[in-house]
């Protein structure tokens, strides 16, 4: 059974996953997760692999309603509203959550049109307003002074850690309220990926995060709040200076101690 | 507690205690002897001590070597994390107390000579007996993990707190009973102090060890009974 010492309605929860169960065919994947995701705070998922985790993030904006016999019960609690519900908008809902992924994700187009092709598809704006948004969320994403001189150029051409802020700046342009990452800085370089916790720990500000992350010391660099989960269950969750100090769970202390058999 | 993955990890948090036990073992006897040199009034035996205590200083800095490369190198979490932090600590701890042990040992060549009395010593002996007794246990708690243990340390520190406020009361009436014998009790005076400091560190290794095994502080307030700070003996003038 999970363990919390986090005191109920501490926070409010901008989504609220209540007794979920996410199948891949017949195979069950995560065993009935509760689990809230606190308004403006970053919140880790951490486990070995197959635990579940990334299994986890797709669900919150649906992603996986893209690969056929896959199928979530339970309930994912957004602002309220049920985000499982067959009538869901897909495409406003992944709006509104937004996501990172592990490999950065440029589209072959331009700087510029990177960021600008998800506004076109919910905004219809005039040119000087989408140059403003398009700056406005390079800045946001650390990448504006590195690429203001070459808007026009292919978003292929910039290096693997601008290509990831610039696949951010791309999913904030669209002023989504949740970001997710799945393992953002798997494949970039320390300093890199330095700048991209910087820049996570600038947007909660504005945002609620959820990152998942193979890094143990990364999870407790940048989050307030820290899941671990292990085959498909979620076994303990709390403030991430718990956790990294003293986790309640056995199975939690020997996976972040390096003591996993 | 199941191994690391990374078996040298392993290794390296053993030495780092088995180093923590090789200083409380140094400890332990520095305390013991320079009382009994004191008692005695026994200047080889108090040299021994100072000679003795530089080997707990630079076990001390190995330790916290050892630890910081843990750090640096390992990134410790959750147990791993408190343990470490806890060895720095405890070595602190335990350095101080050599510290204390090597001034008492200090002050019984600087009373060679001089006019000494059996009886003023009691009152300090059985101090350090005390003492002793819970410098063991603590360091029993440390090696065993045994919360219980270090939380009735914790405890009992109180009595050695007394007990140095009645000698303090003590050794001030001797003082007024003849001047002569002001230069004695003034040492004791600060041996007794040592002795309730050493006490006092031994108190900080049993929150130590609380914190180390369940990842809290132990927050309560300690039942303090040193008041010698606010005792006055008055010279009865008939």
């Amino acid at each position: 059974m999970m363990q919390s010492a986090v005191a109920p309605n501490a926070l409010p929860e901008k989504i609220s996953i209540k007794n979920l169960k996410f199948f891949y065919g017949d195979s069950l994947a995560l065993k009935s997760i509760n689990l809230p995701l606190y308004e403006k705070k970053v919140t880790a998922f951490i486990g070995p692999s197959g635990c579940g985790k990334s299994t986890l993030l797709r669900v919150l904006n649906r992603m996986y309603d893209l690969y056929p016999r896959q199928r979530a019960e339970g309930e994912v609690l957004f602002d309220g509203g049920n985000i499982l519900n067959p009538g869901q908008d897909l495409n406003l809902l992944r709006a509104r959550i937004g996501m990172v992924f592990q490999k950065p994700t440029p589209f072959p187009m331009s700087i510029y049109d990177n960021i600008a092709f998800g506004i076109r598809l919910y905004e219809n704006i005039s040119r000087a307003e989408m140059d403003a948004r398009v700056e406005a969320a390079l800045t946001r994403a650390a990448l504006w002074n590195e690429v203001k001189d070459k808007l026009s150029s292919s978003g292929l051409s910039l290096s693997g850690g601008q290509q990831q802020r610039l696949c951010i700046a791309r999913s904030i342009a669209v002023r989504p309220e949740v970001v997710l990452f799945d393992e953002p800085c798997s494949a970039l370089d320390p300093i890199s990926t330095a700048k991209i916790e910087e820049l996570i720990d600038e947007l909660t500000a504005d945002y609620t995060i959820a990152i998942v992350t193979h890094n143990m010391q990364q999870a407790a660099r940048v989050s307030d709040y820290t899941a671990f989960m292990y085959l498909g269950e979620l076994i303990e969750f709390d403030e991430t200076s718990k956790i990294f100090t003293a986790p309640s769970d056995k199975r939690t202390q020997d996976y972040i101690t390096g003591r996993f058999g | 507690m199941s191994e690391h993955i990374v078996s040298r990890y392993d290794d390296e948090l053993k030495d780092v205690q088995r180093r923590i036990a090789e200083m409380g073992g140094i400890a332990e006897r520095l305390v013991d002897l320079s009382v009994t040199a004191l008692t005695r009034i026994d200047t080889v035996m108090a040299n021994t001590v100072i000679m003795e205590d530089r080997r707990l200083d630079e076990i001390q800095r190995q330790c916290e070597e050892e630890a910081i490369r843990i750090i640096a190198r390992r990134q410790p979490m959750a147990l791993d994390l408190r343990e470490v932090i806890g060895a720095m600590r405890i070595s602190n701890d335990l350095e101080r107390i050599g510290d204390l042990a090597k001034n008492n040992a200090k002050r019984v060549l600087a009373l060679d000579g001089q006019f000494q009395s059996k009886r003023f010593m009691t009152g300090v002996e059985h101090m350090a007996e005390l003492s002793l007794a819970q410098l063991k246990d603590v360091l029993d708690a440390y090696a065993t993990r045994d919360v219980h243990q270090a939380f009735e340390v914790w405890k009992r520190d109180a009595d050695i707190d007394s007990m140095y406020t009645s000698l303090f009361r003590e050794l001030l009436t001797y003082m007024m009973e003849d001047p002569r014998n002001i230069s004695l009790c003034t040492h004791l005076l600060f041996c007794a102090k040592n002795i309730e400091r050493i006490g006092d560190h031994t108190t900080n290794i049993a929150e130590t060890v609380h914190y180390v095994v369940t990842g809290e502080a132990l927050t309560q307030d300690r039942p303090k009974q040193d008041e010698s700070s606010v005792t006055t003996v008055t010279y009865a003038d008939n």
